[in-house]
């Protein structure tokens, strides 16, 4: 499956001027998108919009306005989950009477896909993937998939996720997120939590290879609490999926939460010290769709041919940029692969 | 409560209600329409307006000819809640 376009709403500048050199800090433990300005958006519709469905919107009607798609996959953990507790709420604040539609209807996971395709009036398949920490990537193998059965036909696929004050707090009492916790310290500061993150990620994909930024030559989703498990089905996935480790970097979705620590470093060890490591979560925070935003990441990365320095593990001298592997989990249960090539 | 100030609590109230983001309540003329030309509001609007008379007022609208006339404009609903509320 090939990826020809893509745009990204995050924390940090990756939206029309791209600038990753100046990294936002994060607030409180959280991280909080950028939002777009949505030009050709009905008034009515806008202010309805929870800002899961906004970041949905600024990220992916751009992409399906320039271009006719045959469908539109997203996932999303949650959706507009904010949206959907103001729904709840008012079930409860009055006593299951008379409830407004707007919180309801905006609140689905699914109404990021439907506003989407109501807005450019695209009737094809719309589909929308909530499996969690893994939204995203089924959402790719449905794409990968649908290419698969229909050679020639084109998909907008994405990965959107908003924090919600609701879902912020019970993470935050799990023990997931920090307050105390900022981005700029991330990696440095050892303790059981991260840092609460969202942003949208959209791509254009089709089995068209010419022009293509890269395309995405193999997937894998499980999930297991076993560290060993890990390293041997990501040594499976490198000994299967990639075919040469020159000019590769790995993208690891280490998040400073020191108990995840080792399934991290067993995949680094697993691929070698010669390879290059990548991390991104000092920009984006954790979200269950953050692997969406590591696509982007690779993507930029064969695209630019460079990264900014900050992005870097280790000291490196990687000088060309022809393949990403990623690797990214979710609160230790959500594990997924993904190889990207020129 | 004088009707002045009824008009204003209504206006605000319609502001909250409808999220209306870019409106302040002194943006909204007391005689102005409140669906199509106007304020631009919409039939999902009506239902959050419906909702928001009976929350704050106690005031069921069964009728969607009735609704229809109560929703004109500010002054429609105003009068309408003098006589009608029931908080």
């Amino acid at each position: 499956m090939h990826l020809h376009q893509h745009i990204c709403i995050s924390p940090q500048q990756t939206n029309d001027d791209i600038g990753l050199d100046n990294i936002t800090p994060s607030v409180d433990g959280k991280l909080l998108a950028i939002e777009p300005m949505l030009e050709g958006v009905p008034p009515g519709m806008l202010r309805r919009m929870s800002k899961a469905v906004r970041m949905g919107i600024g990220a992916g009607l751009p992409l399906i306005k320039n271009n006719e798609v045959d469908g539109i996959v997203i996932g999303t953990a949650n959706g507009g989950m904010e949206d959907c507790i103001k729904f709840l709420n008012q079930i409860i604040d009055y006593d299951e009477g008379l409830l407004t539609p707007a919180n309801f209807v905006q609140s689905t996971p699914n109404a990021i896909a439907g506003q989407l395709s109501l807005i450019t009036k695209n009737r094809s398949y719309n589909a929308t993937h909530v499996h969690n920490g893994l939204a995203f990537e089924n959402a790719v193998i449905d794409a990968q998939m649908l290419i698969g059965e229909n050679p020639g036909s084109s998909y907008l696929l994405g990965g959107v996720d908003e924090i919600s004050s609701y879902n912020y707090n019970i993470d935050l009492l799990a023990g997931w997120y920090d307050k105390t916790k900022s981005n700029t310290e991330l990696y440095t500061v050892a303790s059981n939590a991260t840092i609460a993150g969202e942003g949208a990620a959209m791509f254009l994909v089709n089995n068209n290879a010419e022009e293509a930024i890269a395309k995405i030559a193999a997937i894998e989703i499980f999930q297991s609490t076993d560290k060993s498990e890990v390293e041997s089905r990501f040594k499976k996935f490198i000994a299967d999926a990639v075919p040469e480790m020159n000019n590769t970097l790995l993208i690891s979705g280490e998040n400073g939460d020191q108990r995840f620590l080792p399934l991290y470093a067993t995949c680094e060890y697993a691929i070698g010290s010669s390879i290059p490591v990548v991390r991104f979560k000092h920009l984006t925070g954790e979200y269950p769709t953050a692997s969406a935003f590591a696509l982007w990441l690779a993507c930029q990365a064969i695209q630019q041919q460079s990264l900014p320095d900050h992005l870097y593990k280790y000291e490196h001298n990687l000088t060309q940029i022809d393949h990403v592997i990623m690797y990214n989990q979710y609160q230790g249960k959500q594990h997924s692969f993904m190889y990207i090539a020129k | 409560m004088e009707k002045e100030a009824l008009k204003q609590q209504v206006k605000e109230q319609i502001v909250k209600f409808l999220n209306l983001n870019t409106v302040s309540p002194a943006d909204i003329k007391d005689d102005e329409p409140l669906f199509g030309e106007g304020l631009g509001l919409d039939s999902i609007d009506s239902i959050e307006l419906i909702v928001m008379l009976s929350r704050e007022y106690g005031i069921n609208i069964q009728d969607p000819k009735e609704g229809r006339k109560i929703l004109t404009n500010v002054n429609t609903m105003v009068d309408y809640i003098e006589e009608h509320r029931t908080k």
